[in-house]
């Protein structure tokens, strides 16, 4: 059997992408949407993001910018670059592919037998 | 800020081993993630310290989101690997080539070394400067080299002044350098083995002479190769990510560099000069991990008393 850790590992790349596409997010924001999204299963040590976060800013999949709120404070917000969207168009379509693989197998339709 | 907070922070910064350019922008989000939590949980009604002890407890372990964001920026690039092996395959080139004969290649060599180094020392230390910055240390080793021929009562005056000096020069670079990562000094220090291994087989007595000259020139090959061993060690050392990877990197090179000059000077270097040698290796790899380790206590001690001032002054 597969450890959740290793699923939520082997997906975090296209979870993020895939919530900055939506909208340009910071990383609090980020953790809070995993959460509410998946109803809990998405749950992880929050200090962990911002090194995924960044090596898809390294990787040219995103980028971060500093805003400066009313309040004075500042926020680091991510957006999607065009390459980050190319892959993740990608890793979706193979997403998609798996899915329906694992649906076939763990839901057998009556052409199956 | 509380002083658990400033610990907390201070700590992940510390293993994270970032450069200046990018670390305000790391530890500024970070802060940021803590405060809006924490705004957050102290709504909800929690008090100041069990919201802040909840979110430190949410957001992880200093030595797991150290070591992964160190993992984020730690892999440099093919050009910078490059850059940081270029002087190892320069020294290497100098004996596969034998262009050590020539005091106009030996210095061309050793002046784009010291101007490379001091350009990259006054432009923010980069990674890349501690592989040159090691070789700057030659001249100090040549000025050692020179003393035993000086006049008696000269030599030993000279004596006097120079080892205090010289240690306490390295030394110095030593702790500029441990600010950064104490694995930078080791880098830093990694051809010293290696120099005293050959200085050692070429002139055992510690004088060169004509017989030196022929070994020398007999060496070279080998010399080269010890070299590149170097220069490969440090592009694999940029290359990778995990902090364990390249303590062990850098220990089996110095070993097999150590090994590699006891075999090809089969009779020059006895069992006691090899055991020798790896004692200066392993010194090479854990002296600084060793004077980082008592500086970091220092420094926690400080950051408690400051915190304590600051407390007592409010």
């Amino acid at each position: 059997m597969v450890p959740r850790r290793d699923l939520v590992k082997g997906s975090s790349n296209s979870l993020l992408l895939s919530l900055i596409e939506q909208q340009p997010m910071y990383g609090y924001q980020i953790v809070k949407e995993l959460a509410a999204r998946s109803q809990g299963y998405f749950r992880f040590k929050e200090g962990t993001l911002y090194p995924a976060l960044h090596r898809l800013e390294k990787s040219g999949l995103i980028t971060g910018r500093w805003q400066i709120l009313p309040n004075g404070r500042q926020r680091r917000y991510y957006y999607i670059t065009s390459k980050g969207q190319a892959k993740l168009a990608l890793e979706k379509s193979q997403w998609h592919d798996f899915l329906t693989a694992v649906k076939l197998i763990l839901q057998p339709g009556p052409s199956s037998s | 800020m509380t002083l658990e907070l400033t610990q907390y922070l201070e700590s992940i910064k510390h293993d994270a081993r970032l450069e200046n350019a990018v670390e305000t922008d790391v530890m500024s989000e970070l802060e940021a993630h803590i405060e809006d939590k924490v705004h957050e949980l102290t709504e909800s009604g929690l008090s100041e310290k069990e919201a802040l002890e909840t979110c430190l407890g949410e957001m992880g372990g200093t030595r797991l989101v150290a070591r992964q964001i160190y993992e984020a920026y730690s892999q440099g690039s093919w050009k910078l690997a490059l850059l940081t092996s270029l002087p190892h395959l320069l020294f290497g080139l100098l004996f596969v080539l034998n262009w050590w004969q020539y005091p106009g290649w030996l210095s061309l060599v050793l002046l784009l070394t010291l101007a490379t180094t001091v350009y990259a020392w006054w432009h923010g230390k980069p990674t890349w400067a501690f592989s040159w910055l090691g070789y700057t240390l030659l001249p100090v080793l040549a000025v050692g080299l020179i003393l035993p021929y000086l006049p008696r009562v000269w030599s030993f005056l000279a004596l006097l002044i120079y080892f205090p000096t010289a240690l306490w020069w390295l030394f110095h670079i030593i702790v500029q350098t441990n600010k950064r990562d104490w694995l930078f000094s080791s880098l830093m220090l990694l051809p010293l083995p290696v120099i005293i291994g050959w200085f050692l087989a070429i002139s055992s007595s510690g004088r060169f002479t004509e017989y030196s000259l022929q070994l020398l020139d007999y060496f070279a090959p080998w010399i080269g190769l010890s070299f590149i061993v170097l220069a490969l060690t440090i592009a694999a050392f940029i290359r990778l990510r995990q902090r364990w990877l390249r303590v062990g990197l850098l220990a089996t090179s110095g070993l097999l560099t150590v090994t590699l000059i006891v075999h090809y000077t089969i009779g020059r270097l006895n069992t006691f000069t090899f055991f020798g040698l790896i004692l200066v290796m392993w010194g090479v790899l854990l002296v600084p991990a060793l004077l980082e380790h008592y500086l970091k206590s220092g420094r926690k001690i400080t950051l408690r008393r400051r915190h304590t001032a600051d407390s007592t002054a409010q």
